[in-house]
């Protein structure tokens, strides 16, 4: 296991790829983005898309997905992510794109949940010619290592705290 | 005189300052584990009882989960008011989103409504015909507190010079 004091600025993780399949496409529309150029091949064709492409729900969706398979491959835990202070969609993504993304540590900063550490990473998504798809800067949640007795005892208090206020 | 429809309003016609309250949705566990499984594979989004060691004490929407859903209740707003017109689609592409904070977890079972309020209308172009209208969007869970804030810019179609000057 990796914790927030093993991981350094400068620190890169690139992901595995996924293809994204018209049906994955058509499927996440239907249920959470369904307009034209989501949905439908002809009217996307005279859309800003000029094709049928994923939403860029879906397109951080799926960026999440490989970060996360990419850490945890990597022995890195992480928690929800707390924020993001920027994110471009810069292209769209069409039906057979494959995806990767790059993870690079910016900042390692401490957190106000007890027990926890952030990161702020720069994570950009590309597709299968090498061409940004998505752009941002996103902070991780990371826990501590903790090593001796007061540090347990602030993971304790922590994890009351968390439970309290969102219970 | 025609109805001005809000999905079809050019970019002139909208409003900052316009505030909506558009929508409220409540997660249930299936749906958040169903997301977890594809997009987050996280146990404290896929098992309600592997949850329970984790920090959150149990199972938690992805903050991705919250974005989509923001979209689903978003298009179904504009749908009710665009109903009936044809080529009603003169915004909707987003380019890109600003100060996202995921403030406090969501559970199976909480209601969170979302909110919008646009907050500036940047003055440029986009490939010829699209202005930018930024909104400051925010969610409240049923106690009325804040689970996600960001701000968006969204593509909007400019009124064609033709256009504004027949109507002047």
């Amino acid at each position: 296991m990796r914790y927030w004091q093993d991981l350094q600025p400068g620190e890169t993780f690139t992901t595995s790829t996924l293809t994204v399949t018209q049906e994955d496409i058509l499927e996440f529309a239907a249920e959470f983005d369904p307009q034209p150029y989501h949905l439908d091949s002809g009217a996307a064709l005279d859309s800003i898309f000029g094709g049928l492409c994923a939403s860029g729900w879906q397109v951080t969706a799926l960026m999440m997905r490989l970060i996360s398979d990419s850490l945890q491959a990597n022995e890195v835990t992480i928690l929800e992510p707390s924020g993001v202070s920027q994110l471009r969609w810069k292209m769209p993504v069409f039906a057979g794109d494959t995806l990767s993304a790059r993870l690079k540590i910016k900042a390692c900063r401490p957190s106000d949940q007890p027990a926890m550490g952030t990161m702020d990473c720069e994570v950009i998504v590309d597709n299968q010619a090498g061409k940004a798809v998505l752009e941002s800067i996103i902070t991780l949640v990371v826990p501590l290592r903790q090593d001796g007795l007061q540090q347990d005892g602030a993971q304790q208090d922590g994890v009351q705290e968390m439970g309290l206020s969102h219970g | 005189m025609d109805k001005v429809y809000i999905r079809s309003r050019w970019f002139e016609d909208i409003p900052v300052g316009e505030f909506h309250v558009f929508g409220s949705h409540t997660f249930s566990e299936l749906e958040i584990v169903e997301f977890g499984r594809k997009y987050a594979p996280q146990v404290f989004h896929t098992d309600p009882v592997a949850a329970l060691d984790t920090p959150y004490r149990g199972l938690v929407a992805s903050g991705w989960h919250l974005t989509a859903i923001w979209m689903k209740l978003m298009v179904s707003y504009m749908e009710r008011f665009a109903s009936g017109v044809r080529d009603g689609r003169r915004n909707g592409a987003g380019m890109g989103i600003e100060n996202m904070v995921w403030h406090r977890p969501v559970r199976p079972g909480h209601t969170i409504t979302f909110t919008y309020d646009i907050v500036e209308k940047p003055d440029r172009i986009v490939r010829d015909k699209w202005g930018i209208i930024r909104s400051r969007n925010e969610a409240f869970n049923q106690y009325n507190q804040l689970v996600m804030s960001f701000v968006i810019d969204i593509l909007a179609e400019r009124r064609p010079v033709a256009d504004s000057q027949n109507s002047a």
